[in-house]
């Protein structure tokens, strides 16, 4: 056999070892990514948006409302700092409802939406910027849409007492849907003056 | 004449199963319930008839040109139980406080006046929020595991409209038995059509 036939071969064989080492690695590597995909989205998120710690943080219960099933929402307690801030109260609230489902089936909005900015208007209004994500990621339909909508409304709601509605932005503008359903260019009720009627938004769990 | 919109089409795909588009799947879904609600006498016409997508006033619009019409949005969900069904009536969001003040008179009064295109649905609320709670208990009796009750939710695609409307979401796009969901949309049709002549056999609004 010619030297310069030998010569191939060997390369050949030397760049297969190779690959079948690179291969069985890259394997590896996508089976541990599959296996954890939570954690995956929360480390992705904390890159993100990473969490929000203020001086006047203190641990209380907060009510965190999460899917129930397919079809409705509920609240789980859960133990939180949260600051005596508003604003910053909200955006921690967010940031769990987001970031920390107890399990992949209680997600009620995208693991890649985030909170670009949220304000609180002197007459209690309140407004969530969310990343496009929010949008661009949320699965179809009046049922998950009205979901996410009421998790956010609701979770604010109940743990915000400042905040008497909520409007959402995507990305700082106003769009008309959520994502081809529910109407967003108006306002959730969250915590109505006593007066006042309730609006499906502040009563539904649906 | 019953106007009967098929959600979403063309470049809007709405909610995507791993076999069912809801575009296409709610288009021939339509033409099904079309042909059920016409074999109980109902004149129907629907919003598109193609892969078409109308804009949400042009579909207002297709059932403001008629006097009496009654206007059905038909979706199909990316979540839920499988073969459960839901009616949502329209539901405004809060308005801002300043809005509020001004809208206060004319809010829910009678049709007749001269309304605004966006909200042209609020003098009709009381009347679709009665005509979906029809629809939801003939739907609970075909399709077990439906709720009993409508739901409010600001529905986009019903905010223009000037008649009586109610968005019905069968789930899902994700069922393993896509076969059972499309022959689903002739109990769907029945179900529309017996809640429609008994709304209109009462009286229509409450």
């Amino acid at each position: 056999m010619p030297r310069a036939t030998k010569i191939v071969i060997a390369v050949l064989v030397v760049a297969v070892v190779i690959g079948l080492i690179s291969f069985r690695g890259l394997r590896r590597r996508m089976q541990r990514l599959a296996e954890t995909p939570a954690a995956d989205e929360k480390a992705r998120h904390e890159v993100l948006a990473p969490p929000i710690s203020t001086p006047t943080d203190v641990t209380v219960k907060a009510k965190i409302f999460w899917a129930a099933g397919s079809d409705r929402i509920a609240p789980v307690e859960v133990q939180l700092p949260l600051s005596a801030d508003p604003v910053e109260r909200s955006r921690q609230l967010l940031h769990k409802l987001t970031v920390d489902p107890p399990t992949p089936g209680q997600r009620t909005i995208p693991a890649d939406a985030t909170v670009l900015g949220f304000y609180i208007l002197p007459d209690g209004t309140a407004i969530a910027d969310f990343s496009e994500a929010l949008s661009s990621e949320m699965p179809s339909g009046i049922l998950s849409e009205e979901m996410a909508v009421n998790s956010i409304a609701q979770t604010l709601g109940n743990n915000v007492p400042a905040l008497r509605r909520l409007k959402i932005l995507i990305h700082g503008q106003e769009v008309d849907t959520l994502a081809g359903n529910v109407d967003l260019t108006g306002f959730f009720e969250l915590n109505p003056p006593a007066a006042a009627a309730p609006t499906p938004a502040a009563k539904s769990q649906h | 004449m019953i106007v009967l919109d098929p959600a979403h089409g063309g470049a809007d795909s709405g909610a995507r199963g791993e076999t069912l588009v809801e575009k296409d799947a709610v288009l021939q879904m339509a033409r099904s319930v079309r042909a059920e609600l016409e074999r109980h006498g109902f004149r129907v016409v629907l919003t598109r008839n193609d892969d078409s997508n109308p804009t949400y006033d042009g579909r207002a619009a297709a059932a403001n040109a008629y006097r009496d019409a009654i206007f059905i949005t038909l979706h199909i969900s990316s979540t839920g139980t499988a073969g459960t069904v839901r009616a949502y009536y329209d539901q405004f969001g809060a308005p801002p406080p300043v809005a509020a003040a001004t809208n206060s008179k004319a809010s829910n009064s009678p049709p007749g006046g001269l309304v605004l295109w966006d909200e042209a649905q609020r003098p009709y609320l009381d009347s679709s929020h009665r005509l979906a709670d029809l629809i939801q208990g003939e739907l609970a009796q075909s399709f077990s595991g439906s709720p009993p009750i409508s739901s409010g939710v600001p529905v986009r695609a019903m905010r223009s409209v000037a008649a009586p409307a109610v968005a019905v979401e069968i789930s899902s796009v994700a069922t393993p038995t896509p076969d059972l969901l499309m022959a689903s949309a002739t109990p769907l049709g029945a179900a529309i059509a017996r809640a429609i002549a008994l709304y209109r056999v009462t009286g229509g609004a409450r």
